[in-house]
């Protein structure tokens, strides 16, 4: 019975997820056409409000082509990885109190994990699609992942020092519904390299370099078509939601906002999100890309000292407030 | 040239990315501006005074035909060699030319609006029309008949204005008002005729100083 009920949950979760991705791509492509003086979609339904569902169909009914010199299984695996790891961290995330799917300790261990794995798709896909721009993109994407999430992991573990716990409804209880009670402000540092590393880490602009469409066709998802080309699209948007989400539940408090409210809880944590997607998006509106080595540069150079520096500020202060 | 470059930042400017701050405060402004997108099936584009279309024959009222002489000045002028005409004298009528077929190979056409300059009677025209695309290639080699329906089905437009049509912009350029042939003279503004006339290179002296 009670894993019927988990089931469902599953289910409802899966669901309601996979219609915020859909209108993420709407609202990217609204938002970035509107920032570029255009109207962006328009056509299908009042304002494009269908498009996501016309593109969803369209990819899902499209020829699937396998290149013949691929690696057959490892092609075929890539993209599934990448969607399977991406939604597992899914189940971590708290959206409301009680509102968690699996509340467990190592929430934010596992996030990471997760979101490395996803990487691993990338990777694979490059490697077994057997053409010189996926495995570019491949490659890139490796080392971008190896010098990004170090910083990343870094950032939040002040997080982790002043919450004392890696359980990510504990993180957002510790920071407490005031204003002044957010990690924004004291983990200013963190949130910083946490935010250009989750860049990074999705592949977003201006960090999108495993899938430069002006350099390497579109990198790793070079030979994939049809329903398994709008999986690595989905994975890429359900990391956004989760990036931003970690974002949400270890600086900005959460689903505690200015007044409870009633019949949603989740809704503050919800606009935060949304608030991270935008913010998301106007960056891809306005960076270009930046150079592979200045990439590099800008991860071990810069971002993990200052997230080396942050974590022996906060456990200096930690040490000396307590 | 002048080079301009830019003033170095300082330390705080490196520090805060001041460059990235303003170019998100340029695309956060033109999230609110007023898109410049025409939404071409719904929202039609408006034509100007001479704009170069589909082509067409005048079709005289008084006669239902062409008042195409058959001078061949078109097919001579065409740069591109799209026109072919047929002609044959007629003895009856003084031995004058009447043409048998006009036919513009339209995928062949580059719009110069040379042949309806020098047409001394203003019988070829390009019209405001512009959706003409077909599918097949073929329908877009025009014969006499089909320039002549052309001109009809744009006439028959509500907003084509064929009265005032003919006479603005067409006539060989520089030429004095008295060596124009006679459908030619019609009345223009004045920088279009004369001394007054403007056109390429000296337009841009003609302009005010400063001006470009």
């Amino acid at each position: 019975m009670e894993i019927l009920l988990l089931i469902v949950w599953i289910v409802i979760l899966f669901t309601v997820v996979m219609l915020h991705v859909a209108y993420a791509t709407y609202f990217e492509r609204k938002i970035i056409g509107h920032m570029q003086v255009r109207l962006g979609p328009m056509r299908v339904g009042w304002h494009g409000l269908l498009q996501p569902i016309a593109d969803g169909v369209k990819s899902f009914f499209k020829e699937d082509i396998i290149p013949e010199n691929a690696d057959r299984p490892t092609f075929l695996a890539a993209p599934i990885i990448c969607l399977v790891a991406m939604m597992s961290s899914l189940a971590v995330l708290p959206f409301a109190k009680g509102w968690v799917l699996a509340d467990i300790d190592i929430g934010l261990l596992f996030v990471f994990a997760m979101s490395s794995l996803a990487s691993y798709g990338v990777v694979l896909a490059g490697w077994s699609s057997n053409s010189k721009y996926s495995f570019l993109g491949g490659m890139r994407s490796m080392a971008q992942v190896i010098s990004y999430e170090i910083s990343m992991g870094l950032s939040l573990v002040g997080v982790m020092l002043l919450a004392g716990s890696l359980n990510l409804s504990a993180i957002v209880e510790a920071q407490g519904d005031r204003f002044l009670g957010m990690y924004l402000l004291p983990q200013c540092l963190g949130f910083f390299v946490f935010f250009i590393s989750m860049l990074a880490e999705t592949n977003r602009v201006p960090f999108d370099l495993p899938e430069a469409e002006t350099e390497l066709v579109s990198g790793y998802c070079t030979e994939y078509s049809g329903m398994r080309y709008a999986i690595f699209f989905m994975a890429e948007y359900i990391g956004m939601m989760v990036m931003a989400s970690i974002g949400t539940l270890c600086f900005l408090g959460g689903w505690h906002g200015p007044f409870p409210v009633p019949f949603f809880p989740p809704l503050w944590f919800v606009l935060k999100v949304y608030l991270f997607m935008f913010i998301f998006i106007w960056i891809r509106a306005t960076l270009p890309r930046y150079r592979y080595d200045q990439l590099m540069d800008l991860g071990w150079k810069m971002l993990i000292p200052l997230a080396l520096a942050n974590i022996v500020l906060t456990a200096c202060l930690k040490a000396i407030l307590t | 040239m002048q080079i301009q470059y830019k003033p170095r930042r300082g330390w705080l400017g490196t520090i805060f990315q001041i460059e990235i701050l303003q170019g998100m405060n340029l695309t956060l402004k033109r999230l609110f501006s007023k898109p410049i997108t025409r939404q071409y099936p719904d929202e039609r584009p408006q034509v100007c005074a001479g704009f170069r279309g589909q082509h067409a024959l005048v079709r005289d009222a008084a006669t239902g035909d062409s008042t195409c002489v058959g001078c061949m000045r078109c097919v001579a002028v065409c740069p591109s060699r799209c026109i072919q005409i047929r002609t044959h004298r007629d003895p009856k009528a003084g031995n004058r030319r009447v043409i048998d077929d006009y036919r513009i190979e339209a995928p062949r056409c580059v719009y110069c609006g040379f042949c309806e300059e020098v047409c001394p009677v203003n019988a070829i025209v390009l019209t405001k029309v512009f959706e003409y695309s077909r599918f097949e290639r073929p329908s877009l080699l025009f014969t006499k008949e089909q320039l002549l329906d052309n001109w009809d089905r744009f006439v028959s437009q509500p907003d084509s204005q064929a009265d005032g049509y003919l006479n603005p912009f067409w006539r060989p350029r520089g030429l004095a008002e008295g060596d124009l042939p006679a459908p030619k003279r019609l009345p223009v503004p004045s920088e279009w005729s004369g001394e007054q006339q403007v056109v390429g290179r000296l337009w841009r002296q003609h302009l005010p100083p400063g001006h470009v």
